[in-house]
Parts: C-alpha cells; structure tokens; sequence
C-alpha cells in the first residue's frame, strides 16, 4: 500500500497539546471539530491512529482519503461544506 | 554464559502482581445502583461484556460490584504483552491457584512447558474451577489490549468451556471476536455499553453533592448535555467545579465553549494545581504502574510516598492498586493526556531511569518494556539475552520473538544468540516459514561478519532450527542440518543435546536409516536430563517404537509407544504432535496382533496430531501409516483415499526420504489385496437399486431415511437389504458393509463389475 492522505474529523476543538499526539499530522481545530490530516503509509499507520484517538477520549466523526490530485486543497479549509460533517 | 545455560525455569519472569490487584474503591466514586443491578439480575449469563470507549467507569463499575460479591473474585488487568497467551494464562492460573489446593497447579505446570499447548493448560484451569466447587468471577479488564489471535482464540476456548459456577466479566473498548454472536444467541452473554454507562441527571447530581457542589437542575442538566454523560468528563468537572468560588458561572462557560470536554477540564484542573504537583504528575505520567520507590528513583526525589498517598486520597485520576500504599496507577485516559503535556522531549530519560529501576529489582518485563519506549534498543538486546533461557525455558516464546522482531537488524547481528533463539522459538511456535528463515538469514550474517561470537550453542540452535523448518520437505538436508546441531551441541550446548538427537533421529527415519534412527533416539532418551526436555523425550520414545515395529520387535514398540504416550499425557504434550509418532507405531504393534480397531483408533488420533497448515513430511508418513492399517481392517477405499493424499504430498517435496519407496509398496499391497478379496469370493453382482441403498448403509443412514432419500418405501427399502446380505454373503450391515467395501463397491462413480 502506497501512502495516501487522509482526513480524521474528531469532536470537539483540541488544544496545542494535541499536536504531540499525532505526530506527523497536521491539526487544526474549528468549528467544534479538530482535523488530522496527513499522510498513512500503511494499514497498521492507520491503526495506531485510530487506537490513539480512542486512548485520548476522542470521538471520530468521519475518516476518508482525500483527493491526492488536489495538491492546492488546503489543510485547514473549513469543512463545512464537506459531506463528511456531522449533522449535529 | 555457560553456568546460565543449565537453567531451565522461567523464575525470572515472575508473575507481575499488581496485574492481578483490582484497583482500590475511591471514596468519591459513585455507587451505580442501576448499572449494579443490572449486573446482578443476570446470574445465568457466562459473559458480561463492559463495552465502551476510555473514561466511561468500566473498572470503576466492574471494582465496586466486585466488592459487593460474595463469591471468590479474580481480577486481571491486561496489557499487550498478553498477546503471549503464555503469559497471560500463567496470570490467571496463579489467581486461581491462590483460591487454594493447588487449582491451578497443574495449568500453570503445562504453561511453563515449551511449546505445550496453551488450550491444554486452559482446560486444565477450567478443571481447577470446577475442583474449587464455589461460584467464582474473573474479570478481565483492559481486554482490548490483547490482540494477537492465540490469546483471543484462548480466551474464546476458556468461555466456551467455564464451568457453571464460574463468569467472567470483561472490560473494553471494542467488541473482542470471540464468539459474542454465539454466546448472544444462547442468552449467555450481558452486554452494558455507553449508553448504559453513560452519566444520568441524576447520577451528576450525586457526585457533584459527594464533591460539595451544590448546582441547580439547570446547570447539571446543562453539564450533562455538555459532556453526553461521559462519565470521566463529569469526574473531571467535579474536580474543577470545587474549588470554584462560582461554579454556576464556571458551568455556563464550559458549555458555551467548543473545546473538547477532556481537553478543556484536564486543562482547567492542571492549571488549578499547585506547581509541585503537576510537575510530579508530568513526570510520573510516563510509568505504566508504579511504586513511590520507582517514583523516587525516576525523579531523583525522596518523597513520592506522601506525594502519592495524598494524591490518591484528593483525586481519582490516581488509582491505587493495594491497601499499604505499595502500586499505583494513572487512570488510563489522564496518564496519556499527562504524558501529552508533559511532551516527547523528557520522556526517554525517565523511562531509561525506570527500566535501570525494573532492572535492579528483577522485574525483567517492565525493564524491557521501559527500555523499549525509551528507544534504548540496546538494553532491550542486553535484557533478552541475559533472560532468554526464562524466556525460552519457561514457555514465553511468543513474547521473546516479538522483542527479536522489535529489535533492529543491525543490532541483531551484533548479538548472533537473539536472531538463533528468536528463530528457535519461532520455529517452536509454528510461524509462517518465512519468519523463521528471516530470523535465521540474520543469524546467518552474524556468523560471517561477527564470527569471533559466533558460539557452539548458537551454532546448535541455528542448525537444528534449519533442520525442523527444512523437514517440511527436505530430508537429506534435514539430516545434515540435525547432524551439524549434534556436533555444536556436544561441542559445547550440552541444554541442547535431548533435543537436537530427537531430532536428529527423527530426520534419519524419514531418510530410512533405521538403525542409525534407533541409535539416536536411544542416546537422546538415555540422556540424565531427557526427562526435563518433554518434547524431545516423547519424541526419542516415539522413534525408538516406530523402528521397533518396522523390524519385528512388536512388544518392545508397544512398551516404548505406551511409556511415551503416559508420558506426554503427564506433561501436557498428549495434544502435541511429538505424541503423533507414538500413536503411529502403537496403531501398527495392534494391527500386527490382531487388534484392528485399536490399531485404526491410535492411527487416526496420530495422523490427526501431525496436520499442519504446510504439508509434512511427518504428516505424509501418518497418513502411509493410517492407509496400512485401514488395509489391514479391509477398508480398501478408505485406504486408497489415504495414500492418494500421501502422495500428492509427497510429489512436492523436493527429498522425501523413504516415503514414496513406503508408498510404492503400499500402493501394491492395496492391490494384491483388492484382487484376492475378489478371487476370494467371486459374487452376485448387487443391482444399482441395490447399491444405492448400501451406500445409504455405509454412511450410517437409517433404513427409514435410506428410503426417503430415494423416495422408495421402508418395505422396499429391507427387500433390498435382505438380497445385499444373500448376495454378500453378510449376516450383519457391519458386515455388509465392510465386504462392500473390500470389493470396492463403495467407491463413488466406479460402476461395479
């Protein structure tokens, strides 16, 4: 499996120190959400991930792939008009 | 070096005891009524399931029913290191064998056996429960962290076969595969998820009352909906609302916030404490559990003891896990964001000053594990080898080859006795071939780039290692490869000899040379330690029976294949396959005097103890033996289905020794024998209504539902049987049927004749 970037919507807004714990991702927090997003090299990458977001209390709203051909699509675009935001 | 190399128990690698210590009751938790009742309304149920995310008072729940129980309770908390089912069992066998008697002695006598199965020991354990008599309760809690599918197919085993006294009542945070559906269906599983669990009004309100903060409906019922009840969020709240002078105000800002409910009130209740105890509760966040001596040794002071009694007594992120104040640990969702603050920069210099603590106190395991988050793969290597015969000896394989695998190959080749022992072990465990090969390739570049370490006993373990992996298929470099171990071992790796002559000899009865397998298997059994080495001493009585019955002495191989199967019954090795050559020859000493339903009985139970997901060559030799006694029972069919899957294995083998040589001549045995059943008795042909209804007969069927299935009626159905017994020459369907089989009227879209 070739690496491929992905978007972890969790609930709730997560401070700086959130930023140690998923190293390697980028995190922006808005709207009532936090965004990891960033590169998984494989399935067990993938995993990890998700193990740490349920060791931290964290609640995962939406997990996808994000388009690799749209380089310009900015990290830390509001995702209110994606389809993935919770309907809360 | 070589005075460890006698030691052959796993003392070293103790029971870790504040696993098996169910956290303290704090005094501001909560008595759920409502969750303790359900838990209590369901007495025939074998399973309760606490399933829901981190921070929901699963252990909390599951430690205050507990203490309201009259039965015997015993708590296990698990980690990842009970991937190794081994470990995991002798946990839980010692709890139980501290309920008295001895219960579980005899579990925990076949864990420390190498390589025995651990469904043995968990049936043993279960038959310890059922000794004890009294209503028992195990709680498995953490039971997410095991993952590895030996320790889940072992707990699976464990449930399905609890005694009636018993449950077991597990805690965690995803849905464990085993077997829930099952279970869910014969009503022997209660699940209490986070709905469940999930804080009520009125539940906040308690806890709030017992904290001192008085708030209105309002603000709790606001609180609530903030939190969704998440029961660690409203703990946290109560810690933060009470040194409020305004906790009203206090809840109307968390509630307008979008910060997430754990971020904001770890935040607001680190802030809140004085500087000193933050920073010890930083510091400490990086140990799993500990003691105020660990604490004092990791942060250079003198006074944890009074800094974590007072700790424990104000808050409840800090659990103690005894009375006298000796364990402790962080509850499991503070200790991570703890170690979040406390950030990746200081943490390694703690956990290496942990593992020198663990080291000197002998506690082996969380020295590793300490050594192993620290990034110090050195000491992890030092750790292993200094412990690998405990690891080894005492039954741990599974956990010693995942720190071989952990460790990088570089080091590994620096240290050529991890990548030997770790393929020895994996080889033990049946792993995927390549994994051993793996391991030995690393061996392998020891030897040519460090040859100044390369060792006898290294030498020994690669070589017999490569000589049962190659076995698979290949016989002559099977022999060689065990002939090369035996020199190294006596060279100088004397722990080794029982084992690499049974294997040896093993590979010379495959290779057909029988006097020479005799010789072996003879020194291996005779050695004084042979006993100490069960897999190797079942394996030389085995082979000593097998050569015994091929040249004639009948009565001597039944006396070596009976000692060897009392034997493994009384060392936990009757499930394994070593067992299988005993049976093997045990089914050919009956069937050469006389007694052919033993001999079909012990060759069955044989053949099945040696499948393997690969083909063997040992499996293929069960199978010959399988097929000579079937022909011996004049089941031709049955027989010739045998050796047709000994030979298509066989064909794949690049050297199979003397099995096509065996084949060959059974082959020619099925045949002559086929012929002169025929001469024998040259019969009425049965007519295709006829035969239709004999194979009814064959395969166990009812005359009854052989006359439903051919739509034809029961009447018509016992002409047909009367006039296969006249033209049989049969005054049974036993007989019937076996004379059918002989003449191979059995065998399917063959027309008879």
């Amino acid at each position: 499996m070739s690496s491929q970037p992905y978007r972890l919507v969790v609930k709730g807004e997560l401070g700086a120190r959130y930023a140690s714990a998923f190293e390697g991702m980028a995190i922006s927090a808005h709207d009532g959400v936090t965004e990891i997003t960033g590169r998984i090299i494989d399935p067990s990458h993938l995993q990890g991930l998700l193990e740490r977001i349920a060791g931290l209390g964290l609640t995962l709203h939406s997990l996808a792939p994000v388009d690799a051909e749209d380089p310009a699509r900015p990290r830390t675009r509001p995702p209110a008009t994606r389809s993935e935001r919770p309907s809360c | 070096m070589s005075s460890q190399l006698g030691e052959r128990d796993g003392s070293g690698l103790r029971v870790i005891e504040p696993k098996l210590m169910p956290p303290r009751v704090h005094p501001g938790m909560l008595r759920r009524r409502r969750l303790l009742e359900l838990l209590d309304g369901d007495g025939g149920a074998s399973l309760t399931v606490l399933n829901a995310a981190v921070g929901y008072g699963k252990t909390t729940l599951a430690r205050s029913w507990c203490t309201q129980r009259p039965e015997a309770v015993i708590w296990l908390t698990l980690d990842a290191a009970d991937d190794d089912p081994v470990r995991l069992w002798t946990h839980l066998a010692t709890a139980v064998d501290r309920l008295g008697d001895g219960l579980g002695r005899r579990a925990l006598a076949c864990l420390a056996i190498r390589g025995a199965r651990v469904e043995t020991a968990v049936d043993e354990l279960m038959n310890g429960l059922v000794a004890y008599g009294r209503p028992a309760t195990i709680v498995l809690d953490d039971l997410h962290a095991v993952r590895s599918v030996a320790a889940v197919r072992s707990i699976g085993h464990a449930i399905e076969r609890l005694p009636a006294s018993a449950r077991v009542l597990a805690s965690t945070r995803s849905d464990p595969p085993i077997g829930l559906a099952r279970l869910r269906a014969r009503r022997a599983l209660v699940e209490i998820r986070a709905r469940e669990l999930a804080f009520t009004a009125e539940e906040a309100r308690e806890l709030l009352a017992r904290e001192g903060i008085e708030l209105s409906s309002e603000s709790i019922e606001l609180l609530v909906e903030r939190t969704e009840g998440w029961p660690a969020g409203l703990y946290l709240a109560a810690l933060w609302l009470r040194d409020l002078d305004d906790p009203t105000a206090g809840v109307q800002v968390f509630a307008g916030s979008a910060r997430h409910v754990g971020d904001y009130l770890t935040d607001e209740v680190l802030t809140a404490l004085p500087p000193q105890t933050r920073d010890f509760l930083l510091r400490t966040s990086v140990l799993g559990r500990f003691t105020p001596d660990l604490c004092d040794a990791v942060l250079g002071r003198a006074d944890s003891a009074a800094a974590l009694a007072e700790l424990a007594r104000s808050n409840m992120f800090l659990v103690a896990l005894d009375a006298r104040g000796d364990w402790y640990r962080y509850h499991r969702l503070f200790g991570e964001v703890l170690q979040l603050e406390l950030g990746q920069d200081a943490a390694p210099e703690l956990r290496r000053r942990a593992a020198d603590w663990c080291r000197a106190q002998g506690l082996v395991e969380d020295a590793i594990e300490y050594a192993a988050a620290a990034g110090d793969a050195e000491m992890v290597a030092e750790l292993l080898i200094e412990h690998h015969l405990e690891f080894i000896w005492g039954g741990r394989l599974g956990q010693f080859v995942g720190w071989v695998r952990w460790l990088p190959a570089e080091l590994l080749v620096q240290q050529p006795l991890l990548p030997a022992a770790g393929a020895a072990a994996a080889a033990l465990l049946a792993r995927p071939e390549v994994e051993v090969q793996r391991l030995l390739a690393v061996a392998d570049r020891a030897r040519r780039e460090r040859p100044q370490l390369w060792s006898p006993y290294v030498e020994a373990a690669v070589e017999v290692t490569r000589s049962e992996v190659i076995e698979r298929g290949d016989v002559g470099g099977a022999v060689e490869h065990g002939r090369r171990a035996l020199a190294a071992a006596r060279a100088g790796a004397d722990v080794l000899t029982v084992g690499v002559l049974a294997s040896l000899s093993q590979a010379l009865f495959f290779a057909g040379d029988l006097d020479q397998t005799r010789r072996t298997a003879m020194e291996a059994v005779q050695q004084p330690d042979a006993p100490d080495v069960p897999d190797g001493y079942v394996g030389g009585l085995g082979l000593l029976a097998l050569v015994d019955v091929e040249q004639g002495r009948v009565e001597n191989a039944e006396a070596w294949a009976r000692q060897a199967i009392r034997f493994a019954r009384q060392r936990f090795q009757a499930d394994s396959w070593v067992a299988s050559l005993a049976h093997l020859a045990l089914a050919q000493a009956c069937a050469a005097t006389g007694r052919l339903d033993e001999a079909e009985r012990e060759a069955v139970r044989g053949e099945r103890l040696r499948r393997s997901p690969q083909p063997t060559v040992g499996h293929a030799h069960a199978l010959l033996v399988l097929a000579r006694v079937r022909v011996a029972r004049s089941r031709f069919a049955r027989a010739a289905g045998d050796l047709d899957r000994a030979q298509r294995a066989i064909a794949e083998f690049p050297d199979p020794g003397r099995l096509p040589a065996l084949a060959a001549t059974l082959e020619r045995e099925i045949a002559i024998a086929r012929s002169s059943v025929g001469q024998r008795r040259s019969i009425e042909q049965p007519s295709p209504a006829e035969l239709a209804v004999l194979r009814g007969l064959a395969a166990g069927l009812t005359r009854r539902e052989i006359g439903d299935q051919l739509y034809i009626s029961l009447n018509t159905v016992k002409t047909h049987v009367r006039e296969l017994y006249r033209k049989l020459g049969a005054s049974s369907q036993a007989e019937a049927v076996a004379r059918a089989d002989a003449l191979g009227l059995l065998e399917p879209r063959k027309s008879p004749g």
